[in-house]
């Protein structure tokens, strides 16, 4: 069956993700919150420098499609309502991210032939 | 007779799909691989990595190296074209919450959790995440390492999958995971002691069970071998593949700059 363009949709044709009623307003604001939290990490943060990139290029989708379907067609990620999962899923990241601080150097070198396979040919025994 | 009069309309169907830069080999052949000109005689059995898919991967590998430098050790590509992180044992929660979350990631299902067992090695267990982004059809494996006594931080706060997963590593290796909610045996029978899928752990197992006439139940006792420990040396003198000596480096490390051309 084909649906109408015109009409907002009936459903979203996914389990447990519901129609959304004011998507535009939902994901600006999702977005406004995720380069407020990704703004408090370091400057030279590879996660921040990426995620501000694609948030950025996202909200301008946003702000330049009116219609739900352009919108769509321009991020090119899903529906709008699996667009604002992902925005969801991105602010928890981000927080979390404030707390972990991944941009640090490595906490832990890999010991010495660790990550060798086949770990047959390590001949000395252990300790 | 029949069999030439077939071969010449096979020959016939050739000449007509000859137009499309089809250079047949043999009639009957040809008519199956009408899309794909066969350049060369090449072994249909071995699967070609595809380049651009390994671009695609090694670009991504290096992506999240630099997302979070400060838990992964190294990326690597193995048999061709599976990418996998390995990861230092502190990064298990951030680095599979970023995986998952991240919007180039979003690898949301998690396929499996292993466990790998190498006793010669200062931490001798493996723990292997295997992910699966439905949005960008790619899968991803994520390694760490830990000893006997070290815990590993639980996954289940990030995947709930990673409950009964976990508790099977648990079971069969030993190794512990902090913070999760349920951490009991799951395939072992009650009252098991040990982990069977450690390399130290006897193939017949410490305990047997039997049936006892006498008292009517089922006794379980320690094992008794008849026959002594012995060593068996497996290797041969010989080489047993010589024709892949070199034919499949088991891993590819990915550096974390791409190379200056």
């Amino acid at each position: 069956m084909v649906m109408s363009s015109l009409a907002p949709p009936q459903s979203t044709g996914l389990t447990g993700l519901a129609v959304s009623t004011n998507p535009h307003h939902t994901l600006a604001a999702l977005y406004c919150k995720i380069l407020r939290a990704v703004g408090k990490m370091p400057q030279e943060s590879s996660y921040r420098k990426y995620t501000e990139q694609l948030v950025n290029e996202r909200a301008n989708a946003l702000n330049n499609n009116k219609n739900i379907p352009d919108l769509e067609r321009a991020v090119g990620c899903g529906q709008v309502e699996e667009l604002i999962v992902q925005a969801e899923n991105e602010l928890v990241l981000a927080r979390k991210m404030l707390g972990w601080k991944p941009w640090e150097k490595l906490v832990q070198q890999a010991p010495p032939k660790q990550w060798d396979w086949p770990p047959a040919q390590i001949m000395e025994p252990k300790v | 007779m029949a069999a030439l009069i077939r071969n010449l309309g096979a020959r016939a169907a050739v000449a007509a799909l000859a137009s499309k830069h089809v250079v047949p080999a043999v009639g009957g052949a040809a008519l199956r691989m009408s899309t794909c000109p066969p350049t060369k005689a090449d072994k249909p059995t071995i699967r070609k990595p595809d380049a651009v898919a390994r671009t695609h991967l090694s670009d991504f590998g290096r992506y999240v190296a630099e997302c979070l430098p400060k838990y992964v050790q190294k990326v690597q590509l193995t048999s061709g074209d599976e990418l996998e992180v390995l990861i230092a044992p502190e990064g298990v929660v951030p680095v599979l919450q970023f995986l998952k979350d991240h919007h180039q990631a979003q690898f949301t299902n998690l396929v499996d959790i292993a466990g790998v067992d190498v006793p010669c090695r200062k931490h001798r267990f493996e723990v292997v995440y295997n992910l699966l982004s439905l949005r960008y059809n790619s899968r991803i494996r994520v390694k760490t390492y830990t000893d006997e006594l070290t815990p590993l931080d639980s996954a289940c706060e990030v995947h709930k999958a990673a409950n009964w997963y976990e508790r099977e590593i648990w079971d069969m290796y030993g190794v512990f995971f902090a913070n999760h909610p349920d951490l009991r045996r799951i395939l072992t029978d009650y009252g098991f002691e040990g982990h069977p899928q450690r390399r130290d752990f006897p193939l017949s197992g410490y305990v047997e069970l039997r049936y006892d006439d006498e008292k009517k139940r089922v006794v379980c006792e320690p094992l008794e071998l008849a026959q002594e420990f012995r060593k068996f040396d497996l290797s041969a003198p010989w080489e047993q593949f010589p024709n892949f000596r070199n034919a499949n480096p088991p891993a590819e490390v990915i550096p974390p700059q791409p190379e200056k051309k």
